[in-house]
């Protein structure tokens, strides 16, 4: 399995495809300084923070976005080129070619992701270690739950990136914010609400909109491993051309 | 599951298609020990068909084994197949060696350098080992793709085209790698859509045309069959009425005709004679002939005679 992990992080390890997470990541990060530096005494500021760099645009935008530029391309890549043929007439059984795959995914996207959702918080939420540790933990969950979707995607169509834009921005931007009880399948719903979960006092501003932190676990956990074993499914049942 | 089988690779009424479009239709044959070419023009179903039974896609009628396993998700099968596929695509950031050092760790092998460093020189490639695959010509690819394919030192090998862009001494030096190979009792299944390719290698062949099996077995009746073909030579010459007058007098020659830009076509059964007689013939006649070609010589007008018959 570590074979397949070192060719999948070789392959979404490309330059341009870092060079766009790490200028991701740092956006979050830049923004929490330049807010910081001109928050002053205004109340309402961890509100905003929270609904606004923590919610709207890492939860919201930058973490499916990273996940998905390299998620589908886990197995996207593999069939653009023609190369699955390579691995799927090995002697291993299916899942040791998927797992590589999601983890390959997950250690190329999380980290930059995660270090930057917990250092925004630790920048704007006042220096403290809970509220980043939960931010950190709650986006690895988001991470490992995206790219278990993603990986299925890239695996199912030529277009899944196609499908994830359209999927992220209808479903978890549009309709889980309108429609209540979407959470409960909502990637963004499980990351806010284990977020919320680890640290309900610096994060309280949540309390409101976020499902319980058990279902949210429970939810992302059922995803990923559901996800998984469709990819997995998939890998058993298709042309590989 | 095992189930019984009679050849090596068994294909019983097999089809296969995608939608309304039928790439393989009831095609049945078995493959035994020694060569075995697979042979058809292109788009005749070859690929499919070899993808069908190295258990990359699924028949949508009949079945495959090999082995006699099913070939689908039997993972523990593939130890025992090497397949190479068509199309050239590979890892271009690893060097050939590295290349061959994946394949074996995915086949479980240990220690590796031994394999590797055999199935490297199986290929002739040991100079360039250490070359990344993007820095290899066409051949040179299609031989380290060819070694990490049979790293393992499969007991079946299926290859797909695998002496597309190879030079006329690679492929001399090929048909001595796989002419061994099977002589040590392993079954080798090639695809090819030059038939010359493969004429002096195969023991056997198997014809495909539009997805069907037009004929199969031993490679000479099936030569014999094609040479009763009459094929065309079109020459052109400076002196065209009287050439063809010269030519109508020949044994070996069906009929002669004009075409409309004043070059004959000669039709003959016996085209190698027409080939070395024809300039000759020129010659002797003080005529000049500035161009002699096959008209017909292409694989689907050969195989289109044999389905016809």
């Amino acid at each position: 399995m570590l074979t397949l992990l070192r060719l999948s992080m070789r392959q979404l390890g490309g330059k341009r495809r870092v060079a766009l997470i790490l200028l991701l990541s740092i956006l979050p990060i830049a923004l929490a300084v330049v807010v910081s530096i001109a928050e002053g005494e205004d109340e309402s500021f961890d509100s905003d923070f929270i609904n606004i760099l923590l919610d709207g645009l890492m939860v919201g935008g930058i973490l499916p976005i990273v996940t998905m530029a390299v998620a589908t391309a886990a197995f996207g890549n593999e069939l653009e080129d023609q190369t699955l043929s390579y691995i799927v007439l090995k002697p291993i059984p299916r899942w040791h070619i998927a797992l590589p795959k999601l983890l390959a995914s997950i250690i190329i996207a999380g980290p930059l992701i995660i270090a930057s959702g917990a250092i925004a918080a630790w920048i704007g939420m006042g220096a403290d270690p809970r509220i980043s540790a939960a931010v950190g933990l709650a986006l690895f969950v988001g991470v490992t739950t995206y790219s278990s979707i993603f990986s299925w995607a890239g695996l199912m169509t030529t277009r899944a990136l196609a499908f994830a834009i359209v999927y992220v921005f209808l479903w978890e931007g549009l309709i889980s914010s309108f429609i209540n009880g979407v959470d409960y399948l909502s990637v963004r719903g499980y990351t806010l609400a284990i977020m919320h979960g680890i640290d309900k006092d610096g994060l309280g501003e949540l309390s409101e909109r976020v499902i319980e932190f058990p279902a949210a676990v429970g939810g992302a956990v059922a995803v990923s491993v559901v996800f998984f074993y469709l990819t997995v499914r998939r890998l058993r049942n298709m042309d590989v051309p | 599951m095992t189930t019984q089988s009679n050849g090596v690779i068994d294909v019983a009424d097999v089809s296969k298609w995608y939608g309304s479009v039928v790439a393989v239709n009831e095609v049945s044959f078995q493959v035994n020990p020694g060569i075995t070419a697979l042979l058809g023009p292109n788009g005749a179903g070859k690929t499919t068909m070899l993808h069908l039974i190295a258990g990359l896609a699924k028949c949508s009628d009949g079945q495959i084994t090999t082995l006699g396993e099913p070939v689908r998700n039997n993972p523990s099968l593939y130890q025992r197949v090497g397949f190479m596929p068509e199309h050239e695509s590979v890892y271009g950031f690893y060097t050939g060696r590295q290349l061959v050092e994946f394949s074996a760790k995915l086949y479980g092998l240990s220690p590796l350098g031994e394999a590797v460093d055999r199935a490297i020189q199986i290929v002739g490639m040991e100079d360039a080992q250490n070359r990344t695959m993007d820095g290899y010509s066409r051949g040179m690819r299609q031989r380290m793709r060819l070694a990490a394919a049979i790293v393992h030192d499969p007991q079946v090998m299926i290859l797909d085209e695998p002496l597309n862009g190879t030079d006329p001494r690679q492929r001399i030096e090929f048909q001595e790698v796989m002419e061994r190979l099977a002589s040590q009792g392993r079954t080798i299944l090639i695809s090819s859509h030059i038939l010359e390719e493969v004429e002096t290698m195969a023991g056997r062949i198997l014809l495909m045309v539009s997805g069907k099996l037009a004929a199969s077995g031993d490679f000479r009746a099936i030569r014999a069959k094609l040479d009763e073909q009459a094929y065309q030579v079109r020459i052109v010459v400076d002196e065209p009425r009287r050439m063809a007058s010269a030519i109508v007098a020949l044994d070996d020659v069906d009929s002669v005709s004009f075409d409309d830009d004043g070059s004959i076509v000669v039709l003959s059964r016996k085209v190698a004679t027409i080939q070395t007689t024809l300039p000759r013939m020129a010659q002797e006649n003080g005529i000049r002939l500035t161009r002699m070609e096959p008209i017909d010589e292409s694989l689907e007008s050969l195989f289109e005679y044999i389905v016809e018959r």
